[in-house]
């Protein structure tokens, strides 16, 4: 056999690995950046990416086995989501009361800015009105700088 | 005196803010089940070995099977208030086995070993599993040990308690389960 066919084969393999490789690092990429939406749930603010409690490295394993099946981000969030509730998603739902904690922040920005265009206007204001000053005062302080 | 409401308003504000901060930190060790009146998910685990004779090498939980109703109750080696539960569930065996399947499930580790260490340094006699990889506790909701679920005859979840489960609390969702 000629070395060519062989060199062939074995660039082939290589490719087939790499692509292997390449694959399952995207796999595992993905698998953190859905369990990083997921607390921990026998841990103390930490997600399911950040711990390595043997509950969080099953949920893990969870995670990268239904992306395996083709199961979509929100099908596998929904799957936690049943057996531990909201609880469970470190950012809240967008719906209901949660909307409160996207809303309030917006709300508290937009109070701050008015509060603070108030007041740097009264400020502004207060300094371009003349200011009242005794006429003998006046003197007293011209007379001390004099001196 | 308005200044000074507005101000004692504002840093009472930040400080509720803050302790709601700190407060959420914390596993809410008490939040109820998601799956509280749903039937709970099918299992089959294997058996500690000092029950192997009585129970088979697996012990299959069929929600739709049950017959009777059934306490389940999460724990770990090394879990101090899991220990202290021990014999108040052998007692609650002991005194309702022949109305309520007690069953223990030693979970969130690998040690085998230890867990049948355990079953004999309380002298249980109810059946104990295994959930090695921890995937009954996560399909069940479990945040950590010791846990105890009280499932009626229909499979379906009546209360989950989590902490050390007392006489009290066994008599009280036992009784519940039994009516």
């Amino acid at each position: 056999m000629s070395p060519r066919p062989l060199l062939l084969l074995a660039l082939l393999a290589l490719l087939m690995a790499a692509q292997a490789q390449e694959a399952a690092s995207q796999l595992e990429a993905r698998t953190f950046e859905i369990a990083a939406q997921l607390r921990c749930p026998v841990c103390v603010s930490e997600s399911v990416a950040q711990s390595s409690s043997p509950t969080s490295i099953q949920m893990r394993q969870i995670v990268q086995e239904q992306l395996e099946q083709g199961r979509s981000e929100a099908q596998i969030l929904a799957f936690f989501q049943e057996r531990y509730g909201d609880w469970i998603l470190l950012e809240p739902p967008k719906r209901g009361l949660y909307l409160l904690v996207w809303i309030l922040p917006l709300v508290a920005a937009l109070v701050g800015l008015t509060a603070l265009v108030v007041f740097v206007r009264r400020w502004t204001r207060a300094s371009k009105e003349p200011i009242e000053v005794d006429e003998s005062d006046l003197k007293r302080v011209r007379d001390a700088l004099a001196d | 005196m308005k200044r000074l409401l507005v101000v004692v308003a504002v840093v009472g504000a930040l400080g509720a803010l803050f302790l709601f901060g700190l407060l959420r930190g914390q596993p809410d060790r008490a939040i109820a089940s998601a799956r509280l009146d749903k039937r709970m998910p099918n299992f089959d685990l294997a058996v500690h070995a000092p029950f192997r004779t009585q129970y088979g090498s697996s012990f299959e939980f069929d929600s739709e099977g049950l017959g009777n109703p059934m306490v389940v109750n999460f724990w770990a080696t090394w879990c101090i208030p899991c220990r202290q539960e021990a014999p108040v569930l052998e007692a609650a065996w002991r005194r309702y086995g022949d109305q309520v399947t007690i069953v223990g499930v030693q979970t969130q580790e690998r040690n085998a070993q230890g867990g049948v260490e355990f079953i004999n340094e309380f002298g249980l006699t109810f059946p104990n599993l295994i959930d090695e990889d921890s995937r009954v506790s996560i399909d069940w909701g479990l945040f950590g040990v010791p846990e105890t679920y009280f499932i009626r005859a229909d499979g379906t979840l009546a209360y989950k308690h989590t902490g050390i489960v007392n006489q009290d609390v066994l008599d009280e969702q036992i009784g519940a389960l039994l009516q």
